[in-house]
C-alpha cells in the first residue's frame, strides 16, 4: 500500500513536471488524518499530500463531468481511479461526455475499499468493505493510462454472500412486501439529492427534479414524491450504472440504493447480455434504438 | 444538593407513557437502522440512550420539511383559496442534546423579527405556534464523537440554552433536573409526581476538545472584510463540494425554504418546503443568470450565513457545533477546517 502511494506520487510529479496534465484529481488526508477527501493537486509541491489506502472511497471521475465547469476550466486532469471508477469513464465516453484523450487515468490496482470511511480501522475485512468490493471483477482497472504499481491477484475478499443474495431474497418476497420494504426506506428520504450529486452519470444539464414547468416531481417531502424521485433516478441509470456505489454511500438517511440499482443492472444483464462500463464501445442498451430488437412492440 | 430535583430512570419511562396517554406528541431519539433519529414515539421503550447525536435535528418538529400553508380549488369561475392554520401539536422533546437545543434561539430570531413593541415586528405563525407548544427536555452529553465541536463554538455539552429542562445523568443512572425556563418549571409542576427531591453524584462529562487553531471571533473578523467575498480561499477549501443538500438538511440552524404550488386535478396546495443554498438552482434568476454560478460560491454563502450574517443580523449563533454537516458530507468537507483556515487573521 505504502509503496503504491509512493509510486502514485512519483508518477503524479512526473506528469505535472512534464506538463502532460494541468492537475491531478486525487485523494488527500483531512485534518488529523480523520478522513480521506478528494483534492485537486495543481503543483508539484502538493504532490506529497496524495494518499492511497482503503479509505479512498470516492469516485473521482465525478469531477470531470459537465456539472463541474470550474474544474474543467482548470485544464487536462490526471484522475486517480479504481477499476470501478474507470468503468464510469467508459460510459461517459460512450455517451459523448468526454473523449478518451481528455483525461489521463492513474489506475490503482485495488483490493477493496471501506463501505464507509469511519468503518475502516486499519484493516479491510469483508465486514467493513464496500458491497461492490465483494463482487469486484475489476481489481485491476480495465481502462488506464498508467497502472500504479504491481497488479493485484484479483478479488481476495472471499465473500460468502453478496449483494446479489440480498437482491435474490427481496425478489422472492410478495409485491406488497416489496412495496412496504421500499416505502419504509423512501419515507426517510430528505431530498438532499446527495445520490444525484455524487453520481458521475447524473450529469444532466437540468435534472428532472429541478424542472418546474411543469413540475415533474413535487419537491415536497412525501412518500409519493420520494418514490417518484428515487424511481426516476433508478430508471435513468438502467444499463448505465457501473455499481460504484457512491449514491448508497452518500445517502445521509441510509437508503439501500445499491439494492435498487443492482437489481436493474441484473435485469439488463439477463435481457441484453450487457454490463455497463467494461469498454467504451457501443451504447448502453436502453439509450439506443435497434431495428433488430427482439421485442415486437417497438416495430 | 438535597434541594435539587431528581427524575429516576423508571420515573422518566412513566412520565413518557403518561404524556403519551394524555395525547402529547413525544419526540425522542429512536433507532432507525444503523442510525439514531428523533421521531415521535408510541412507548417509552422506543427511546434509546446510547447515542451521541441523532442524524436529524429536532428542528423538523418546529419547522417541518414540508408543510401546507394554503389550499385552493379551481372553480368554473375563479379560484377558492383557504389559508391553512398551523397544526401545532402539544409536543415534548425528550433527549435532545444541548447543541440542538441551542439552535432554537437561532431559529426564533429568524422566524420572529423585532421586539414586542416594534410596529414592524414579524412573527411566523407556523414556527411560533409550534415553538410555544413544544417543551424541550435535553439530556447533557457524556461525551462527543470525533466530529463534535460544540466547545469550539462556545457551547457546552451540559449547556442549558434553549432547553426548558436540562437533565444530567447521575452515577445511579437517574437524572438531576435543571429547569431553565418558566415553561420548564410549569412542566415540572404539572408532572410533579414523577420528580423527587434529592441529590446524586453526576456522571463525569468528557468535554470535546476545543480545536486548536480555531478562534471564532477571528473568523468573524475576517468575514467582515469586504475582500473575503472574492478570496481564493473558497475555491481552495470548497472546490470539492458536490452541491448536495445533505449538510443543509441535517443542520439544526439552517432555515431556508421555498414556496411551491402542488396541483392535482383542480385542487392544489401551496407548500412551504425546505430549500438549500447548496443546490444549484437556489439562486437561479428568472433571467437565467445565477449569481452563485459555481459551487465554491454556494459554499461561501453557507459559511457566511453561519459566521457572519447570523451573528451580525440576529446576534445569535449560526453554528452550534453538532458536527452533522461533517458526518454526512460525501466528500469529507469539514467546516472546522475552513474555520481554522479563516482563524488565521493575517490580512
Amino acid at each position: 500500500m505504502k509503496n503504491r502511494e509512493k509510486l502514485l506520487r512519483d508518477k503524479s510529479r512526473e506528469l505535472l513536471e512534464k506538463k502532460e496534465v494541468d492537475f491531478i484529481i486525487g485523494y488527500v488526508w483531512g485534518r488529523d488524518k480523520k478522513r480521506v477527501c478528494p483534492a485537486f493537486i495543481k503543483s508539484v509541491e502538493e504532490v506529497e499530500n496524495l494518499v492511497w489506502n482503503p479509505m479512498c472511497v470516492n469516485n473521482l471521475t465525478l469531477y470531470y463531468t459537465r456539472k463541474y465547469s470550474d474544474v474543467r476550466a482548470m485544464g487536462r486532469p490526471a484522475i486517480v481511479v479504481k477499476g470501478c471508477d474507470a468503468r464510469c469513464i467508459n460510459v461517459l465516453i460512450q455517451e459523448g461526455q468526454l473523449k478518451r484523450e481528455d483525461v489521463i487515468l492513474l489506475a490503482m490496482p485495488c483490493e477493496g475499499v471501506a463501505y464507509r470511511q469511519e468503518l475502516y480501522k486499519g484493516e479491510l475485512t469483508i465486514e467493513n468493505a464496500s458491497p461492490k468490493c465483494a463482487v469486484c471483477d475489476v481489481n485491476n482497472p480495465p481502462l488506464y493510462d498508467y497502472v500504479v504499481g504491481e497488479k493485484v491477484d484479483g478479488n481476495t475478499l472471499k465473500a460468502s454472500k453478496s449483494i446479489y443474495d440480498e437482491i435474490g431474497k427481496l425478489d422472492e418476497t410478495s409485491q406488497k412486501d416489496k412495496w412496504d420494504f421500499w416505502a419504509g426506506h423512501f419515507k426517510r428520504c430528505i431530498r438532499c439529492y446527495a445520490c444525484r450529486q455524487v453520481c458521475p452519470l447524473c450529469y444532466c444539464e437540468r435534472c428532472i427534479a429541478d424542472k418546474n414547468s411543469p413540475q415533474w416531481i413535487d419537491t415536497s417531502r412525501s412518500l409519493q414524491s420520494n418514490f417518484a424521485w428515487n424511481m426516476v433516478r433508478a430508471f435513468h441509470l438502467v444499463g448505465r450504472c457501473t455499481f460504484c456505489g457512491e449514491c448508497d454511500r452518500a445517502c445521509p438517511v441510509d437508503i439501500p440504493l445499491n439494492l435498487l440499482n443492482q437489481k436493474l443492472s441484473l435485469t439488463v444483464k439477463e435481457n441484453f447480455e450487457y454490463r455497463a462500463g467494461y469498454d467504451g464501445e457501443g451504447h448502453p442498451p436502453l439509450i439506443v434504438f435497434s431495428p433488430d430488437d427482439k421485442e415486437n412492440f417497438i416495430k | 444538593m438535597k434541594d435539587n430535583l431528581i427524575l429516576k430512570k423508571e420515573a422518566l419511562q412513566k412520565l413518557i407513557d403518561d404524556l403519551l396517554k394524555d395525547g402529547v406528541r413525544v419526540v425522542a431519539p429512536v433507532r432507525a437502522g444503523r442510525l439514531v433519529e428523533y421521531a415521535p414515539i408510541k412507548n417509552h421503550s422506543e427511546m434509546v440512550r446510547d447515542y451521541i447525536n441523532p442524524r436529524n435535528a429536532f428542528k423538523e418538529f418546529l419547522f417541518p420539511q414540508t408543510e401546507p400553508i394554503a389550499e385552493y380549488r379551481a372553480l368554473k369561475k375563479g379560484v377558492e383559496l383557504d389559508g391553512v392554520l398551523p397544526k401545532a401539536l402539544s409536543t415534548v422533546v425528550i433527549g435532545s442534546r444541548p447543541c440542538d437545543a441551542a439552535c432554537t434561539a437561532s431559529l426564533r430570531s429568524v422566524f420572529t423579527w423585532g421586539a414586542d413593541d416594534d410596529p414592524e415586528r414579524y412573527s411566523d405563525d407556523f414556527f411560533t405556534k409550534r415553538d410555544t407548544q413544544t417543551t424541550v427536555i435535553s439530556i447533557a452529553c457524556l461525551k462527543g464523537d470525533e466530529d463534535c465541536f460544540c466547545t469550539t463554538v462556545g457551547i457546552r455539552p451540559d449547556g442549558e440554552d434553549g432547553s426548558d429542562i436540562l437533565l444530567k445523568e447521575t452515577v445511579k443512572d437517574n437524572f438531576m433536573v435543571f429547569p431553565s425556563t418558566d415553561k420548564g418549571k410549569d412542566f415540572i409542576k404539572a408532572n410533579k409526581k414523577f420528580f423527587v427531591n434529592g441529590g446524586e453524584d453526576l456522571k463525569e462529562i468528557e468535554y470535546p476538545q476545543v480545536i486548536k487553531g480555531i478562534e471564532v471571533d477571528a473568523v468573524k473578523r475576517r468575514l467582515k472584510k469586504t475582500d473575503i467575498f472574492d478570496d481564493p480561499v473558497w475555491e481552495a477549501l470548497a472546490g470539492k463540494c458536490i452541491g448536495c443538500g445533505a449538510c443543509t438538511f441535517s443542520c439544526p440552524t439552517c432555515h431556508c425554504f421555498d414556496i411551491v404550488d402542488e396541483l392535482s386535478g383542480y385542487e392544489g396546495r401551496r407548500q412551504k418546503n425546505w430549500d438549500a443554498c447548496q443546490l444549484e438552482y437556489f439562486t437561479l434568476h428568472a433571467s437565467g443568470h445565477n449569481p452563485r454560478n459555481i459551487q465554491p460560491k454556494r459554499w461561501r454563502n453557507r459559511f457566511l450565513c453561519k459566521f457572519h450574517i447570523y451573528p451580525t443580523k440576529f446576534s445569535s449563533t449560526g453554528c452550534v457545533g453538532c458536527g452533522r454537516c461533517i458526518r454526512v458530507c460525501p466528500v469529507g468537507l469539514d467546516i472546522t477546517e475552513v474555520m481554522e483556515e479563516l482563524s488565521a487573521d493575517t490580512k
